[in-house]
């Protein structure tokens, strides 16, 4: 396998032509996309992949400078694109990963045909009059917490930090199994995307994208998800009922129902109110 | 009393309410649809006001709340449970309250969630344990890497502070050596003085006394005056060298003075050495003993001669020079950064080798044969230069030539006019018969000092001490100078004398003669402003002309 789609666990799988990749968020790995994927499999060649530092991504490859902004992690979905001369893709990104792919698709169009973007978010921190629903305290705050889970030693960072060479089987037999993270790099990662502010890059993005928007998502309110659709030209808004931040594992058959539409109708969806 | 056996056994609703964990229940979007009691206590909320009202993720921290949405969830969501995560509770009373989650997803027929059951323990204790536990992982993190950066330096370090170390041996040996050198040379010179000053006192008498028409005994008394003036240089270097020597440092302009030394220099060098003198523009002035730089520059001058034998260029320059802290750091010998008069002396010639240059300043190191040279030139340049808080460097390239830089001290704040010249050649002038009393413990030099003032035209009166000396004040009123040795035997040193001489004469000249200057008079080698010394061994016409001015009131 070649160093990039090891470096990012990258697996594909799937009977169709028409790529579909998937890119986790902050907190998760390609896991949480279980229940979403085996609803395309079998018309599209699905692409799933860890960021680095999460998963079973090979955390040695992180290096701070070179993930010290969104770009780092969208140079990365490039390389796999590249590796597996991905065009004309269906981008599907989860809360900061919808911005690392519109950041991929600014660079290099061609390989990106749709964007589907659940929860996005171009800034978490408010400025001005723009509501991104965190104050830079909180942010803050967030950063402090997470070393409460990692040292909890049964805490989903745990089984990264007890995954050590010497003894690889105490990471497996710890309770939370799903979303490893290095905690290390889960905090940098954490700072590089709570800080970030992506809102110019918007009108820049020439490809075709869906925004789905959750109800009571602290994370990406529906502020923010307006603010998306009113930028990025041409783009189309969907409002879920579906509540929280991770539509794709509460509400995976609305998920899937509102990408369906998007991706048949080549025609942009109407914004529902 | 008999007991009903059902209420010794606690209910299940009682365990519910008052277990030592928060139970809670919710739906999938985390509306709180039960609490028990202890929960209820923790947060300090009443039922009514909980339940159905508040989603479980509104009751965490900031932190704790992204925390939930992008990591617990999901997990709960993929598992189905999520064991001992930490969040932490912010309470109605503003109190946090660190806790661990254990959640249970429960589902309808068809997989659809539809609540969750959390169990909540208060983790306040654990939580400051990992905190410090990740507290010492972190320092011991930093302490491993500090300690790895040092191993990796460590040799380069190691031979670094060595050479650093050794460095400052070796400076530190050369700077005693010096001093060493210094007091044995000092000690030998003052005695040599006193007895070069008997010497030159009694050969002048001989002259002045011998017959005429013995000319082969005139001759013989005139090179043993010779001999004597070179012994009297020798050992007026060596004090130099010492340090020791009384320096009478007045406001020079050094550019005048060495304008003033061209034809000397000339002479000198002789015709085959051509002589360029560079003087800086705006030179501040120093403040150096006149006769001492005038020496040193002729010794450098003769020095680079000798190393041009067949011929050569000798440029003197003068510039104003700033020696700062990083130039005066890495000297051996104290020097303090600041601005400074520089001479610098440099020639076309044979240049020296490190091992020369490192103990060319040394007293009686000379690479010129027997004869030739007596390795003096350069201690005298540099006892000189240190005696007057400056600085000498060596520049030198074999066979390329060599540069001496002399730094004396700017003089800030004086505006005294230069020193003149000193006369070359005293004139002979006598005394018109006023009185001096003459005070000096060694009994030959004060018949040799009273004789030859005599013999100058003087009244002479004589003690060997101070006491002796404060008898015959009270009984002369007459006396028009006070000559005193500085060091004297019994008690009072010429200093103490002229001081209760000069309370019960106000006014009264006084006029110094020592070989020596570690003593009250000379602080540091420093005539004290407004006294008058005349240094050992002095000669005849020294001795008089300098008596005549002290006596006419002309203090130079
Ligand atoms: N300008 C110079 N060029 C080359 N060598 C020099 C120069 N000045 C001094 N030296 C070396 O330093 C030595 C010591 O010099 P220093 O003036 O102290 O004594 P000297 O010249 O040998 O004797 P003297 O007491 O007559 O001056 C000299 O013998 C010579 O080897
Ligand atoms: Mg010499």
């Amino acid at each position: 396998m070649s160093a990039v789609l090891k470096r990012n666990n990258v697996k594909v799988f799937g009977r169709g032509q028409t790529p579909m990749i998937f890119a986790h968020g902050y907190g998760c790995d390609q896991n949480m996309w279980r229940f979403i994927t085996p609803a395309f499999e079998d018309r599209y060649k699905i692409v799933l992949f860890d960021h680095i530092g999460h998963g079973h991504s090979d955390a040695a490859a992180f290096d701070p400078a070179q993930y010290g902004s969104l770009n780092g992690y969208a140079d990365d979905v490039l390389a796999i694109c590249r590796e597996l001369d991905l065009t004309d893709a269906v981008f599907v990104g989860h809360s900061v990963s919808a911005m690392i792919g519109v950041l991929a698709a600014i660079r290099e169009p061609e390989r990106f045909a749709q964007l589907v973007l659940i929860g996005p978010s171009p800034r978490y921190i408010d400025d001005g009059d723009y509501v991104g629903g965190f104050k830079r305290e909180d942010i803050e705050g967030l950063l402090d917490f997470l070393d409460s889970n990692h040292l909890g030693w049964s805490s989903t960072m745990a089984p990264v930090i007890m995954a050590n060479p010497e003894r690889p089987e105490l990471g497996e037999e710890l309770t939370n199994s799903f979303c490893r993270t290095d905690p290390d790099i889960a905090k940098h990662f954490a700072r590089v995307t709570f800080l970030s502010d992506n809102r110019a890059d918007l009108p820049l993005v020439k490809t075709r994208a869906l925004i789905l928007q959750c109800s009571h998502d602290a994370i990406a309110p529906e502020a923010v998800g307006r603010y998306m659709h009113q930028n990025l030209p041409g783009s189309e808004f969907i409002q879920l009922s579906a509540t929280g931040h991770c539509p794709n594992l509460s509400a995976p058959e609305e998920t899937i129902a509102a990408m369906e539409a998007f991706l048949r109708d080549p025609a942009p969806v109407k914004a529902v109110a | 009393m008999k007991m009903d056996q059902g209420s010794l056994i606690e209910t299940a609703e009682e365990l519910y309410e008052s277990a030592p964990c928060g139970y809670l229940s919710t739906l999938p979007d985390g509306t709180i649809i039960r609490a028990n009691q202890t929960f209820l206590t923790w947060i300090g909320m009443d039922r009514q006001d909980l339940v159905g009202h508040t989603c479980f993720q509104d009751l965490l921290s900031v932190g704790a709340k992204i925390f939930y949405d992008t990591h617990l969830t999901p997990l709960l969501r993929m598992q189905g449970f999520v064991n001992e995560i930490a969040v932490d509770l912010t309470c109605t009373d503003g109190r946090v309250l660190p806790v661990l989650a254990n959640m249970v997803q429960k589902g309808d027929a068809n997989g659809r969630p539809m609540v969750h059951r959390i169990t909540l323990f208060n983790a306040t204790d654990r939580r400051k344990y990992e905190r410090e536990l990740l507290l010492a992982r972190q320092k011991a993190e930093q302490a491993t890497e500090e300690l790895k950066r040092l191993n990796e330096t460590l040799e380069e370090r190691v031979t670094e502070e060595v050479a650093e170390r050794l460095k400052a041996e070796e400076a530190l040996r050369q700077a005693q050596k010096m001093e060493a050198i210094g007091q044995l040379t000092g000690g030998i010179a003052h005695d040599f003085n006193n007895l070069l000053t008997i010497i030159v006192g009694n050969i002048e008498l001989l002259q002045r006394r011998l017959p005429e028409g013995s000319d082969r005994l005139q001759r013989a008394a005139t090179h043993a005056m010779e001999a004597t003036r070179r012994a009297a240089t020798l050992t007026q270097r060596l004090l130099a060298f010492s340090r020791r020597q009384p320096l009478d440092p007045k406001p020079i302009d050094v550019n005048k003075l060495v304008a003033g030394m061209s034809d000397l220099l000339r002479r000198t060098l002789g015709e085959v050495v051509v002589l360029e003198t560079v003087l800086g523009g705006g030179l501040w002035r120093s403040q150096a003993d006149p006769n001492q730089l005038e020496n040193a520059i002729l010794n450098l001058a003769v020095n680079a001669r000798d190393a041009m034998p067949d011929g050569g260029k000798l440029t003197i320059e003068t510039a104003n020079a700033r020696l700062d802290e990083a130039y005066v750091e890495v000297l051996a010998e104290p020097v303090p950064p600041g601005q400074y008069v520089l001479v610098a002396v440099s020639d076309t010639g044979s240049g020296m080798d490190k091992a020369t240059m490192e103990r060319v300043f040394e007293p009686f190191f000379t690479t010129k044969e027997v004869g030739k040279g007596t390795g003096l030139g350069l201690s005298q340049v540099y006892g000189f230069v240190r005696q007057s808080n400056g600085h000498v460097r060596i520049y030198s390239e074999l066979g390329e030539g060599t540069t001496i830089k002399v730094y004396l001290p700017r003089l800030i704040g004086s505006d005294e006019e230069p020193a003149e010249m000193p006369a070359k050649n005293p004139a002979m002038v006598r005394g018109m018969g006023e009185t001096i009393l003459v005070v000096e413990d060694e009994p030959d030099l004060r018949t040799y000092t009273t004789e030859a003032l005599r013999d100058l035209g003087y009244r002479v009166l004589e003690a060997g001490d101070g006491q002796g000396a404060l008898d015959i004040v009270a009984e002369h009123p007459e006396i028009d100078l006070l000559f005193t040795d500085v060091v004297l035997a019994g008690g009072m040193n010429g200093r103490a004398l002229s001081d209760e001489v000069s309370r019960r004469r106000p006014g009264l000249p006084v006029l110094y003669t020592t070989g020596y200057t570690q003593n009250a008079i000379v602080h540091h080698g420093r005539l004290d402003p407004g006294m008058h010394l005349i240094g050992k061994p002095f000669t005849y016409a020294e001795l008089a002309s300098k008596v005549r001015r002290m006596l006419d009131g002309d203090h130079l």
